[in-house]
């Protein structure tokens, strides 16, 4: 295809496209077959087929996207409960409406557009969305869902015209949008308020943007080079800023541009200045601007929820003085003295308020749990105390006893009234450090009760000698041990509700903010109230500690043994479509929404996946004996239309089979999109040669199969009604829980 | 050694310009230079006497090194504690169950069988003695130190017979033989040595086989292969991690196979079915051959273990019958309907429990119970424990066996109650179902369906007799089908602590299994109670280790707990972290598991310089750019690039592993590190090689293997020679440095301490 530079000008690719030429005769289309080449298309007498050639690439689009219109809305109000996990999307789209600040795993881009279209709905955030609860009449819950299934509509013409940028002929083109639009599992997805349909929207957004990028590289440095430069750059800060899992789609971009680029490194016609350019417009348009994109996301984040939320705890206290109706930094009493009450937020990215409860360690010393906790309740209260060794606090007295630099303190937890402690016995997660532990009460203790504190920088003072609110960092070293206390971001086992382990570590190391604290919140009636919340915290600082919390909880998230999920399934089970998901529940008067695939495409693009190895490999070893059987155009095609959705099938499928958290069907949803087109590939690569008779044949039989099935499980997108054991039909096996026994 | 495909045939298609590109397709020119040949000859004697005098002169040493105070100390250190056992198990011949496949712990067994120990001591905790449990704990511990020995060797031999030359294989065996974790883990009673020989020797003979490539099907070229076989085949056998060899020795395979098929091929092209030859000879030696040796070891494993022993409990009741004097089954009796049956949950050993109380209206995240009475699991004996088995229909006949899938009903002889489960969500669970106890009334009326409960028997037939104690069931409620289950939270106070019963869904999950213990309505004497001796009996081989594989797998892959002393694998190539093996206060000796720092960090230096170099000749030959002669660049690929690849697939893969893991998984790799480091100082320090003509002669391939003394004839090699003494001396220095930790003696002062925490190792007695 390197000699074709002429063709495709680019600048009406429609045509330009056609003109390319490819091994095959390209009018072979499934319908009346006419092997004429359009080359030689003259316009004067236009023949019905020849006015099907013209328009096709209008009206099939359009075609399809009504179907898919169709599909995608048809019903969509029908059931009237929160279903799935429109408990946790539509709640957090409700905070952007509420202005509330919340905490969630997933970047804020997709949340902010289902806030966006609770606006357009005109509701106003009051509701909770419960799982199973009914809408209340002002909701117009009917056109959030519709908003969401835009995006999964919008999929289908783009993946018509990905696979016609893939060179594929027609009826394969057709095929893959079939495919698509035919898929059961992407209509259900699609029409609830999720974020799912906007990931998948983002991830066949990008591909059909690399496509079209691909198909420009002949005209390096034009507009429209740089317009798909640009708009892959941009689907894919989009895609990312919905869902990390994005960041497959990405890679697989990312694996493109190096392959290119090693290419173009290796021609050594092409002068250097040329070549950094190259790689300086990538650089620009596929990481900058993405990062951009991502960035914005969040400044929009943190822009629109400027109140107070159930999210607040996740950020630094600097972050909170700063949200409306925060108690952070109000009226707190600036300097720290001995009978203080106080909460105290580790510093670290992500970190959490140092927490205690009554349950005790399983194992070690078997005291009273020691934890990082980022949901405000009592047990995060402390009590600043004199050591030991030191005139005992007397809540009588008037006198005020600062604490500072060097202070030797205790810390007593206010709700069980034991002392912050640590001793010689390995912390629970990391053996290496000694655990932390809250032990004895005010007369029961020794010296291993003790914390110096040992201040860090303070915002607002270089006076070190008093520990001020919100702006002093602090470490506290176990004057006995040698050790520092330290929350290290690794979650506890179930047994302490997943919280955050707490451990003093013998490494000393100033500057790991692990080990800094700050007061947040402080109560003494004896001191007047003042305002420390008067410093901001930078923007950059709290995207990464934002985006550090989201990864920690992430990594949260693994599979329980304790915990029974039925709704879960494992990596191996997706492809070969060996479960589905019930969505709600399965009462006979709830309306039961049954997450499965089109079991052809399912099946049929997993095979296609192995047939391409096979095919791979055949030529591979046939080259290797010496048979020419493919000219560099061939080779072309199977490189960037057959291997390259294969890779991306890859890149999107095998973080799932290792990572360990929990995964669910619908995480296979964008690795499905590559497999299908993997799968017209090969059909377009079986058929492309074969006569009109063998083609229409197969294809149809293929159409058919493939409406067909689709037909017969609409029910389960479009809502089964009345007693599951009607719809005992679809139950094809026994995993298929789409009736009950 | 493989002859990779990748450079060469990149070159081939790249328009450099060069000359080389052509002369790396060696010509198939099948005659050698005569003239070559008989230099070789003659000088083929004095030639090879000085790598063999080095050879004698470094496995002395190892020996030496090796075996130096083996008998200190006289007590369990570390993983003595498990490895010491099994081979005690193994003399007692009393079953037990490990994650390894067993021909590591064979070969201890062997070795005690050897010096006539019987096994009565179990090793159980670190620090016990030998000296006072009578223990011939030397000769545990010479096995190791002379595989570890051995490998020193083996290592030597790789880079002599990869033809590199003399100060090259002494560096690369020199590291291995100064490294103190090799010393301090083939010194003990532990798998490593058995497994970082066996994986050296896969490599060595391996190339061995690949040097007499040009002599397919001869005898010799089997032989390798086979042994090339076996070796792997013991590697996997002692630890899964020896997967690793495979991955190795396959990709080298697989290119090797490439250029096989290569049309084009220097020695012309083979046809089809010769290929198919070679490719069925590699996979019968390398795959076939290495399995089966893989399940002789097991079959001997169970010829051995023919008693009843600790590890019962892991295998099914099928498999603990072919174990002699297996007391619990000897007690299985059949049940029959209206027995009173205590029944046991397997994983948490409690009872099936209920008594008067029932639940509380409301619990504490405010869902509601059906305040039906308590059903519990109880661990402690009690006659709440009975339950009486009643038919479904009501039969009254007495006598009647029960069998695999009837429906039964459970009643609670104390309370009269019957045992019910219905759609009440259970005290801790929203998603699970409650089970509670109703009267008989009630439970054969208005809620027969209710209490209808399924005794579904783990892998049993349809007709299967229901049994106590090697029956393990599942009991599913048979309207809703879930099934009943347990968990180790302990109820609250209303619950008096005990655990919660209640119904999964998901029937599946193996912690569903309970156990009928005992029939407690049979008298002691009563004639069922007397059955005939029982025969051990017997199960293919193939099915109990099909039962044993995956019960090894099961349980390798639950090892995530933490300990103290784990690493993760980006700790390993730096030498961040140790493992105390064992201390002695009154002494202040102990036994820290640490590499030669010095020797280690060159290594792994060395592995960064190795892939800096390949880059930066990829990216020069990019751009044009050819600065390395075709022999370097092919010794540089190939052989190196071997070792670089033993060291990448040894030491990447654990990465992704889950489990707990330590120091000691890095030595294989290690010992490939040290191959690379060998080649490299070569490459590094060597002089201009001689011609490829001199050598070839005009038109020569390289049909034959050249020697390093041939590739380098007539030049000075003094700058390999002061590297290679450099890199010994720091490597004695290290060595010597840290022997105290390796050897566990002499004690150290503080100071000493101190001084040897380099990367702040946590050493003991700092203090």
């Amino acid at each position: 295809m390197a000699a074709e530079k002429a063709a495709a000008s680019g600048a009406d690719y429609g045509d330009g496209l056609r003109k390319r030429p490819v091994p095959s005769s390209q009018a072979a289309s499934a319908r009346p077959a006419q092997p004429e080449d359009n080359k030689k298309f003259v316009r004067k007498e236009k023949s019905f087929v020849e006015n099907f050639e013209e328009w096709e690439p209008v009206f099939a689009p359009i075609l399809f996207t009504i179907l898919a219109f169709a599909t995608r809305l048809w019903k969509i109000g029908l059931s009237n409960i929160v279903t799935w996990d429109e408990a946790h999307f539509g709640k957090f789209g409700s905070y952007y409406i509420k202005h509330e600040y919340y905490f969630d795993v997933h970047p804020p881009l997709g949340k902010m557009l289902v806030g966006l279209s609770g606006v357009l709905a005109g509701y106003n955030g009051s509701f909770e969305f419960k799982s199973g609860e009914k809408y209340p009449e002002e909701v117009n819950y009917a056109f959030m869902r519709a908003f969401n299934a835009l995006f999964g509509i919008l999929c289908i013409p783009m993946a018509y015209f990905t696979a016609r940028e893939l060179n594929l002929r027609r009826p394969a083109v057709w095929l893959v949008t079939l495919m698509v639009l035919c898929e059961n599992s992407y209509t259900t997805i699609s029409r609830f308020i999720l974020l799912d349909s906007m990931l998948l929207f983002g991830t066949v957004a990008t591909v059909l943007c690399w496509a079209k990028f691909h198909n420009q590289r002949h005209n390096s440095f034009e507009p429209e080079w740089f317009f798909w430069l640009f708009m892959t750059g941009i689907s894919i800060g989009c895609v990312c800023s919905v869902k990390l899992v994005g960041l497959f789609v990405t890679a697989l971009v990312g694996l493109y541009t190096i392959e290119d680029l090693w290419n173009k490194f290796g021609d050594t016609k092409m002068p250097l200045h040329i070549l950094s350019t190259h790689l300086f417009c990538r650089v620009i348009g596929l990481i900058v601007i993405p990062f951009l994109i991502y960035m914005l996301s969040f400044a929009l984040h943190f822009a629109i929820l400027d109140r107070s939320g159930p999210g607040d705890a996740q950020m630094s206290s600097l972050f909170q003085a700063n949200l409306r109706g925060t108690n952070v930094g109000k009226n707190s009493p600036l300097e720290i003295v001995y009978g203080s009450r106080a909460t105290i937020k580790n510093m670290g990215y992500g970190g959490g308020l140092l927490h205690s409860h009554v349950q005790t360690y399983p194992e070690g010393s078997q005291q009273q749990q020691v934890t990082c906790y980022h949901h405000k309740d009592a047990n995060n209260d402390w009590f600043f105390y004199p050591n030991r060794n030191e005139p005992d606090y007397d809540p009588e007295s008037e006198e005020l006893r600062y604490i500072g630099d060097g202070s030797v303190i205790r810390l007593i937890h206010s709700q069980t009234g034991r002392n912050l402690h640590s001793h010689q016995i390995a912390a629970p997660i990391t053996k290496s450090a000694n655990e932390v532990s809250a032990y004895g009460n005010l007369t029961i203790g020794d010296a291993k009760d003790h914390w110096q504190v040992e201040v860090i920088r303070d915002a607002a003072s270089r006076d070190y000698s008093k520990l001020r609110t919100l702006t002093t960092a602090f470490r506290l070293k176990h004057p006995v041990l040698g050790c520092y206390l330290r929350a290290g971001n690794k979650n506890l086992p179930q047994w302490g509700f997943k919280q955050i382990e707490v451990t003093c570590t013998k490494e000393n190391n100033p500057k790991d903010a692990y080990t800094h604290w700050n007061v947040e919140s402080h109560w003494n009636d004896k001191l007047p109230p003042s305002d420390p919340g008067v410093y901001k915290s930078p923007f950059w600082h709290d995207f990464v500690h934002l985006n550090v919390a989201m990864m920690t909880s992430n990594n949260a998230l693994v599979p329980d043994p304790d915990k029974q999920d039925d709704l879960a399934s494992q990596w191996w089970q997706w492809p070969i479509l060996h479960v589905g998901l019930r969505m709600c529940g399965w009462d006979d008067n709830i309306v039961k929404y049954f997450l499965l695939g089109n079991p052809f495409v399912y099946w049929g693009s997993t095979a296609g996946l192995g047939v391409l190895g096979l095919v791979v490999a055949w030529y591979l070893v046939r080259w290797q004996r010496g048979y020419k059987d493919l000219r560099p155009a061939d080779v072309d095609q199977i490189h960037y239309a057959g291997l390259y959705p294969a890779a991306g099938w890859f890149l999107h499928y095998l973080p799932f089979v290792i990572m360990a958290r929990v995964t669910y069907v619908h995480h296979y949803y964008p690795a499905l999109y590559f497999a299908i087109l993997t799968f017209g590939f090969l059909a377009d690569w079986f058929l492309r040669n074969r006569n009109a008779g063998v083609q229409g044949v197969v294809y149809g039989v293929l159409y058919s199969v493939i409406v067909g099935l689709y037909i017969l499980f609409i029910p389960i997108c479009w809502g089964m009604t009345g007693s599951n054991k009607q719809y005992s039909y679809l139950k094809w096996f026994d995993t298929w829980r789409v009736s009950d026994s | 050694m493989a002859r990779s495909s990748t450079p060469q045939g990149s070159l081939r298609q790249r328009n450099v310009g060069s000359k080389k590109g052509e002369s790396t397709v060696s010509s198939p020119e099948p005659d050698i230079s005569k003239l070559a040949k008989a230099t070789q000859k003659k000088t083929k004697v004095d030639n090879e006497r000085d790598y063999k005098i080095a050879l004698a002169i470094i496995t002395a040493l190892a020996f030496v090194t090796r075996f130096w105070g083996i008998s200190h100390p006289n007590e369990v250190v570390f993983d003595e504690v498990h490895f010491g056992k099994f081979a005690s198990y193994y003399l007692e011949r009393t079953y037990f169950f490990d994650v390894h496949p067993p021909f590591g712990k064979l070969l201890f067994a062997f070795m005690g069988w050897l010096v006539g120990y019987d096994g009565h001591f179990h090793f159980e905790n670190i620090g016990d003695s030998y000296i006072d449990n009578k223990v011939p704990y030397v000769a545990f511990r010479a096995l190791p130190a002379i595989l570890g020995a051995l490998t020193v060797s083996v290592t030597y031999l790789i880079m002599w017979e990869s033809g590199y030359s003399l100060p090259a294989c002494i560096v690369a065996a020199s590291l291995v033989l100064l490294d103190n974790a090799h010393i301090g883990q083939t010194r003990l009673i532990l798998l490593d040595a058995t497994l970082v020989l066996a994986m050296a020797c896969s490599l060595l003979f391996y190339i061995k086989f690949y040097k007499l490539r040009h002599q397919p099907f001869s005898k010799k070229w089997w032989k390798w292969l086979i042994l090339t076989g076996f070796a792997l085949s013991c590697d996997i056998s002692v630890k899964y991690v020896g997967l690793f060899a495979f991955v190795t020795i396959g990709s080298a395979v697989l290119i090797d196979l490439w250029d096989l098929l290569d049309v084009n091929r220097a020695k012309g092209a083979l046809s089809i079915p010769e290929f198919g030859k070679h490719f069925a000879a590699r996979a019968f030696g390398l795959i076939i051959m290495p399995f089966i040796f893989y399940l002789f070891w097991f079959q001997v494993h169970f010829t051995i273990l023919n008693r009843s022993g600790p590890g019962d409990d892991f295998m099914t009741p099928e498999f603990q019958e072919t174990l002699s004097d297996n007391v619990m089954l000897a007690n299985s009796l059949d049940i029959q309907y209206y027995d009173t049956l205590t029944i046991r949950h397997k994983e948490t050993k409690a009872y099936l429990h209920s008594h008067e109380d029932h639940y509380p209206l409301r619990y504490d995240d405010g869902r509601v119970s059906s305040q039906g009475q308590q059903v519990t699991g109880y661990p402690y004996n009690d006659t709440n424990n009975h339950w009486q088995i009643l038919p479904a229909d009501g039969n009254q006949e007495t006598g009647r066996n029960i069998l695999n899938h009837d429906l039964v009903r459970l009643r609670h002889l104390a309370t009269d109650k019957i045992l019910l489960s219905h759609d009440v969500a259970s005290p801790y669970y929203p998603t699970n179902q409650e089970f509670t106890a109703v009267s008989a009334e009630d439970a054969l009326g208005k809620r027969a369906n209710d209490t209808l409960f399924e005794i579904r028997i783990e892998h049993g037939k349809k007709k299967h007799n229901f049994k106590t104690v090697a029956s393990h069931f599942k009991l599913i409620h048979n309207p809703s089908k879930v099934a009943m289950w347990t968990h180790t939270k302990p109820l609250p106070d209303w619950g008096y602590k005990q655990q919660e019963i209640n119904g999964n869904k998901q029937v599946a999950a193996s912690s569903n299994v309970w156990v009928a213990e005992d029939i407690p309505s049979l008298a002691e004497g009563d004639p069922r109670r007397n059955k005939p001796e029982r025969k051990v009996k017997s199960m293919a081989f193939l099915r109990k280790w099909f039962e044993l594989q995956k019960a090894m797998f099961y349980h390798n892959s639950r090892l995530t707990s933490s300990h103290p002393y784990s690493s993760h694998p980006y700790q390993w190539p730096f030498l961040l972290r140790g493992v105390s093996f064992w201390t002695q206060a009154d002494t202040r000796q102990q036994i820290y598991f640490l590499g030669n720092p010095f020797g280690w960090w060159l290594a792994s230096s060395l592995l960064a310089v190795y892939a800096g170099i390949v880059m930066a000749d990829q990216v020069s030959l990019r751009r044009g750019i050819d600065a390395l002669d075709h022999r370097t660049r092919s010794r540089l690929y190939n052989s190196t690039g071997f070792f670089f690849l033993a060291w990448a697939t040894h030491y990447f893969p654990f990465y992704l592993m889950g489990r707990q893991l330590f120091l000691h998984h890095y030595l294989p790799a290690h010992v490939a590190s040290c191959l690379v480091t060998g080649a490299l100082i070569e490459f590094i320090f060597n002089p201009d090689t001689a011609d490829e003509e001199s050598i070839y002669g005009p038109r020569g391939g390289p049909n034959k293997h050249v020697s390093a003394r041939e590739r380098f004839a007539g030049r000075s090699m003094k700058g390999a020679w002061i590297a290679c003494l450099t890199v010994i001396s720091i490597a004695i220095a290290g060595w010597y440095f840290f022997l105290p930790l390796t050897y566990g003696y002499p004690g150290l002062s503080v100071e000493q301490v101190k001084m040897r925490k380099l990367l702040g190792y946590d050493l003991h007695f700092a203090k």
